[in-house]
């Protein structure tokens, strides 16, 4: 669904993107994962036909970037809504550009907005909405006419938790349905929620690729017992095993147990360790 | 798909008609001020000049007013780029062209309106006497407009900020009102004024939209004629502009 080969990008003296190579099956959910400045909004913006690369290539269902909008969703990083009009009117005229019809339109709007909780809002002006409310209804944009290939950039960027785990939902939903999905984020445990394949990109180069298990696996997470007086914290890459040892050898009354997962962190150094 | 291009024009034209009419500060005060002004400076006319002293309040003011509403063109566009709208319309199946046809045609409908209603405001209470048709005075509404139209897209593709674009138009609006004879009658400006006169798009407007009303429809024909003439300049400015524009962005 979506397949793109070296790219290459400068503004500048900067190397925005050098050599990017990432790929996408339908059905497929890729996290795309990196520092600041890593090239993944670059790289979003590039698959969107909204900047050219200076090299490489890009194919979006066998075609380019400018011949395939109707496969496409994107929901940028930064809010890109007018603030003077409302969700509903935002949502049916992007679903109606990408070509939906009106009873077809009218359905696609209601279940978007109530996958994402934005029915309560959807007659008021975007513009006096919260943040969180405004990227909800910024991903519904993107996802209302249902794209084969789905483009999240930070999607969860301010939200509280009850509306990523929708969110989440929704994506896990869509790509059930055979659409590709990039997620980009800097939170971890949400590629893990999502069943994400993995990507992680480092100076405008995908450094790791694969299967969140593959990559996850062996990285220290830490196991943390809590006594009356003390604390215990043992780094593992058995949290199970570590924890029943633990447990095993306590010799006093243990008042709660805490697993910590790896953390982005965790996975950048060891993948930059690695690479 | 091609068969698909009358809807997305008629859903762009309905989106930008409401985010004109959302935010209808610049439209009403631009139709409330030459009224009042017209009210104001008719008498002064009226002494000043033998016949026509009522045209020319009112067709002065209009013709004034309408190129300060040139900042409503050029703000619809700015604004696009600080909603970063227009980047996001962009990966839509809607191209450049349609988003444009999607702004302007909206705007020159209020275009139209605006300087409708201050013919009619003219005529009904200023007492300017209308010998035109009604057909004759539209198509030359019409013509201004558009010649108006393309002249605030070009201005938009070469400005950079709001504050630019504000200072362009007043500028821009009064000199062009001021020398083309919408303030001052020309026949009692300076020689040299006279003489450069015909270089602004307001000379044209002002003797078009007179001859229009006095229903003299050859005299219309050649001031429109000029005035298709540079927007139809403007117009291809304005394209190539943007074209390089777009280059840019995707350098
Ligand atoms: N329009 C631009 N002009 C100049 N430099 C740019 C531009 N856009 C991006 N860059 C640079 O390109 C590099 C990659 O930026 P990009 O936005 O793709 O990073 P990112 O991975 O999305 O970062 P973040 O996690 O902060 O969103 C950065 O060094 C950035 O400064
Ligand atoms: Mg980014």
């Amino acid at each position: 669904m979506l397949e793109a080969l070296g790219l290459v990008k400068g503004y500048g003296p900067v190397n925005a993107l050098d050599d990017f190579t990432l790929a996408a099956r339908p059905g497929e959910i890729v996290g795309l994962v990196g520092h600041n400045g890593a090239g993944k909004t670059t790289f979003a913006n590039i698959v969107s036909g909204l900047l050219r690369p200076d090299g490489g290539r890009v194919l979006v269902d066998g075609k380019a970037p400018g011949a395939a909008r109707r496969l496409l969703g994107l929901a940028p990083q930064h809010i890109a809504l007018y603030p003077t009009v409302t969700p509903r009117e935002t949502l049916r005229l992007f679903g109606g550009l990408q070509g939906l019809r009106r009873r077809e339109l009218g359905r696609a709007v209601t279940e978007i907005a109530e996958a994402l909780r934005i029915t309560d809002f959807l007659d008021r002006r975007v513009g006096v909405l919260s943040g969180g409310q405004q990227r909800r209804v910024q991903a519904a944009a993107a996802m209302v006419h249902r794209p084969a290939l789905l483009l999240l950039d930070e999607p969860t960027a301010g939200v509280d938790p009850e509306t990523r785990q929708s969110l989440l939902e929704v994506v896990r939903d869509h790509a059930r349905t055979g659409a590709a999905v990039v997620y980009t984020t800097h939170y971890l445990p949400e590629l893990t929620d999502l069943g994400a394949s993995i990507a992680v990109a480092r100076h405008g180069r995908v450094i790791a690729r694969g299967e969140a298990g593959e990559l996850l696996h062996g990285l220290p997470g830490e196991v943390r017992l809590t006594f009356d007086d003390e604390e215990m914290r043992v780094p593992t890459t058995d949290p199970a095993a570590t924890l029943a040892t633990m447990l095993v050898e306590a010799t006093k009354p243990v008042r709660s147990v805490d697993l910590s997962r790896p953390t982005l962190d965790d996975l950048y150094r060891a993948v930059v360790r690695a690479h | 798909m091609r068969t698909d291009l009358p809807r997305r024009l008629a859903l762009l034209v309905g989106h930008n008609t409401t985010l004109r009419l959302r935010d209808p500060g610049h439209l009403i005060s631009y139709l409330v001020m030459p009224m009042v002004l017209m009210l104001v400076f008719s008498p002064l006319y009226r002494a000043a000049l033998p016949r026509g002293g009522e045209a020319q309040a009112v067709i002065g003011m209009l013709v004034m007013f309408s190129v300060l509403s040139l900042s409503v063109v050029g703000t619809a566009l700015l604004t696009e780029r600080t909603w970063r709208t227009w980047n996001r319309m962009r990966v839509t199946p809607v191209s450049v062209v349609e988003m444009l046809i999607g702004k302007a045609l909206p705007v020159f409908v209020l275009l139209v309106v605006q300087q409708t209603i201050l013919i009619v405001f003219g005529a009904q209470v200023v007492d300017m006497p209308v010998a035109g048709s009604f057909a004759l005075i539209l198509s030359a509404v019409c013509v201004w407009s558009f010649a108006l139209l393309a002249i605030g897209v070009a201005l938009a593709g070469v400005v950079r900020s709001h504050g630019e674009l504000a200072a362009v138009c007043d500028v821009g609006a009064l000199t062009v009102s001021a020398l083309g004879g919408a303030l001052t009658p020309i026949a009692m400006m300076p020689a040299w004024a006279q003489a450069v006169a015909p270089a602004s798009p307001g000379y044209w407007a002002v003797t078009m939209l007179k001859a229009a009303v006095a229903g003299e429809a050859d005299a219309v024909a050649r001031a429109a004629l000029v005035l298709v003439a540079v927007g139809a300049v403007a117009g291809v400015l304005a394209c190539i502009r943007i074209g390089r524009g777009l280059k840019e962005l995707q350098g």
